[in-house]
């Protein structure tokens, strides 16, 4: 009998984290021992989330693998499955597949200066590449990370943002699209805020996620502040079932976002369709 | 080739009595005539019709079942579950009848389903079926398998063949597993007479006539009319009603969903179609292919590019089922002659 790749494994809610009004941080241990530890992934990467009965969907994970221990999902409150995960405590039991998927070049990113762009819940995986180039700080150049969110209700990880700020040659630039009387921070949307900024494509590897209307114009963008298509860096999102390429819905023409993606470089994605 | 040494003959009025020796040993999934010629299990060899060009439905539901439980749980408390798996009762089967459009697809379909990724569900089915292949003199008008280096006649991807050559079926063996079967019920057989050959030949003539498209360079073609106007009109057509995807023996899109009862419940898949506007609408409201053209293109590009560019097969065996049944008459084999030739390109 080989192993059974639909079988999710049992796993612990630990805590969660109320990031918005719709946005939770699940803190998440795998049931057995060691169990959470086996379960390796790299910065990027998803996993098939399910509450038996109701249904399973793939969130990308928001913790980091150098910090181990316990695996993180942050999840926005939109259709059926993530209203009943909002519906669980923690003690309560979820099902786990995966790691799936590809994950962000973080080796080839050595070296190098990284500009990561997060709009809304995009920054979830993101945080995962922050938290992990943070414990390996020494590896990698100027870190600068540029996130919006529509208000500032909707900033996630807001309780982070100090510590973040603390690490060194890092810079963390803010905005949301409305502003409310106590936000003193930028108010604009993220790829004009971008332009503004005007990061040097020098020696820079950029990391964007978030909506796709954003990942569009944050492109052109840094299009046109000449970075290379090689390192512009996204992730793309689409309708997913089994997470291994066999349900056949998530595909970009011939890629499979599930098993080529959800990390494309602007390079990958102008040789495939633009569907 | 076959080896010679291993070709036998039955008797046709033998082979009702073998299909029943067959459902001692076996699940026997064999054509059966209701309303339509479909492959069903049956329980003696007299329920089995060989008289049908092809089934409706290809035999694929055998291994990758039109709904299928992945696996039932059972909440313990009021928080924890235990899932069981729902492995089908070990048990071998014997596919009886396959046509070599169907086996063929098959062979598309381990492409899918194995690799990387193991789905047990289909590749235990596979292993534990042989398939006995029937080969296919008097294919129907919209069968177009020789496009694809099918020969209708030919056991390439069966265990073994059946050959109706009149009051005789020539029987060969093409794989281990195949001539093992037969060697279990060698009773049944006898050596061929000697004029077998020349009357499969005849039999074949035929064939010859058959319509055979030049997919030469068809992913290439294909390429440049990626959101062209081509799939506009096609996509007008279409009613969206997914019968192509349905009966298509290399289709292999699957939905996932749970079923929730008091006490535990089940995930199953079921098969799905991209001609569904479901198919790709996301939590979010966002649907990358929002419309029938883009849907029918999807479909097409599937077949004709991207299943080329991953397993560099194309994913069509010309067995003439989305032409025959579908309701508005969209027909592959006219858009895979309109692509190889330039038309499509030109609308």
């Amino acid at each position: 009998m080989t192993e059974n790749i639909y079988l999710p494994r049992m796993a612990t809610i630990q805590s969660m984290r109320p990031e918005t009004i719709d946005i939770t941080t699940f803190r998440v241990t795998i049931d057995g021992s060691d169990e959470t530890e086996r379960f390796e992934y790299k910065s990027g990467q998803f996993a098939e989330v399910s509450v038996p009965g109701v249904g399973e969907a793939p969130i990308s994970i928001s913790s980091s693998p150098a910090r181990p221990g316990a695996i993180e999902f942050s999840i926005r409150r939109v259709g059926e499955l993530t209203n009943a995960l909002h519906e669980l405590k923690p003690g309560d039991k979820i099902g786990i597949r995966g790691p799936f998927g590809n994950f962000f070049p973080l080796e080839e990113m050595e070296g190098r200066n990284l500009l990561i762009i997060g709009g809304g819940i995009g920054l979830a995986p993101l945080r995962s590449v922050i938290l992990n180039v943070f414990d390996n700080r020494a590896k990698y150049g100027k870190i600068d990370i540029i996130y919006g969110a529509r208000s500032p209700q909707d900033l996630v990880f807001t309780s982070e943002y100090e510590e973040w700020r603390k690490v060194d040659n890092t810079r963390l630039c803010l905005t949301v699209d409305r502003g409310d009387e106590k936000w003193q921070g930028n108010v604009g949307l993220v790829p004009t805020f971008l332009k503004e900024l005007h990061p040097s494509p020098e020696n820079t590897t950029s990391i964007t996620c978030g909506p796709p209307i954003m990942i569009k114009f944050v492109i052109e963008a840094l299009n046109e502040m000449g970075f290379p298509s090689e390192h512009i860096v996204t992730t793309l999102e689409r309708r997913m079932k089994c997470g291994v390429g066999k349900c056949g819905r998530c595909n970009i023409g011939s890629k499979y976002v599930c098993l080529d993606g959800p990390v494309f470089t602007l390079k990958q994605l102008k040789e495939i369709p633009s569907d | 080739m076959v080896n010679q040494k291993k070709s036998k003959v039955i008797e046709k009025g033998r082979l009702t009595e073998l299909l029943d020796k067959l459902t001692q040993g076996y699940h026997l999934i064999a054509p059966v005539q209701a309303k339509d010629v479909s492959f069903r299990r049956v329980e003696s060899g007299s329920e089995v019709t060989l008289d049908y060009i092809n089934s409706v439905l290809s035999p694929k539901n055998a291994f990758f079942s039109q709904t299928e439980t992945l696996f039932r749980f059972f909440r313990d408390d009021n928080r924890g579950f235990q899932i069981e798996p729902c492995v089908e009762a070990d048990r071998e089967q014997v596919i009886f009848g396959i046509r070599p459009c169907d086996a063929r697809s098959l062979r598309l379909m381990d492409m899918v389903f194995n690799g990387q990724y193991r789905d047990s569900y289909y590749l235990d089915k596979r292993e534990k079926t042989t398939l006995i292949g029937l080969a296919c003199f008097e294919p129907d008008e919209t069968c177009f398998c020789p496009t694809f280096g099918i020969d209708p006649a030919s056991g390439e991807d069966v265990d073994i063949l059946f050959s109706d050559i009149g009051d005789r079926y020539l029987v060969e063996a093409s794989t281990e597993k195949g001539a093992a079967l037969l060697d279990k019920f060698a009773g049944f057989f006898v050596e061929p007479r000697g004029d077998e050959e020349q009357l499969r030949k005849a039999r074949k003539a035929g064939l010859a006539r058959m319509k055979k498209l030049d997919v030469s360079a068809i992913a290439d073609k294909m390429a440049p009319l990626y959101g062209g106007d081509y799939w506009d009109s096609i996509g007008l057509k279409c009613l969206g009603c997914g019968i192509c995807t349905y009966l298509c023996p290399t289709c292999h899109c699957f939905d996932i969903g749970d079923v929730n009862l008091d006490e535990g419940g089940g995930r199953f898949r079921c098969w799905d179609s991209c001609m569904f506007p479901e198919f790709t609408l996301m939590a979010s409201g966002e649907n990358p292919r929002p419309n029938r053209k883009t849907r029918i293109q999807q479909r097409f590009f599937h077949k004709l590019k991207y299943f080329y560019d991953r397993n560099g097969e194309l994913a069509c065996v010309g067995c003439g089922r989305c032409i025959r049944y579908c309701p508005v008459n969209i027909d592959i084999s006219q858009i895979i002659e309109e692509v190889a030739s330039g038309k499509a390109g030109n609308d």
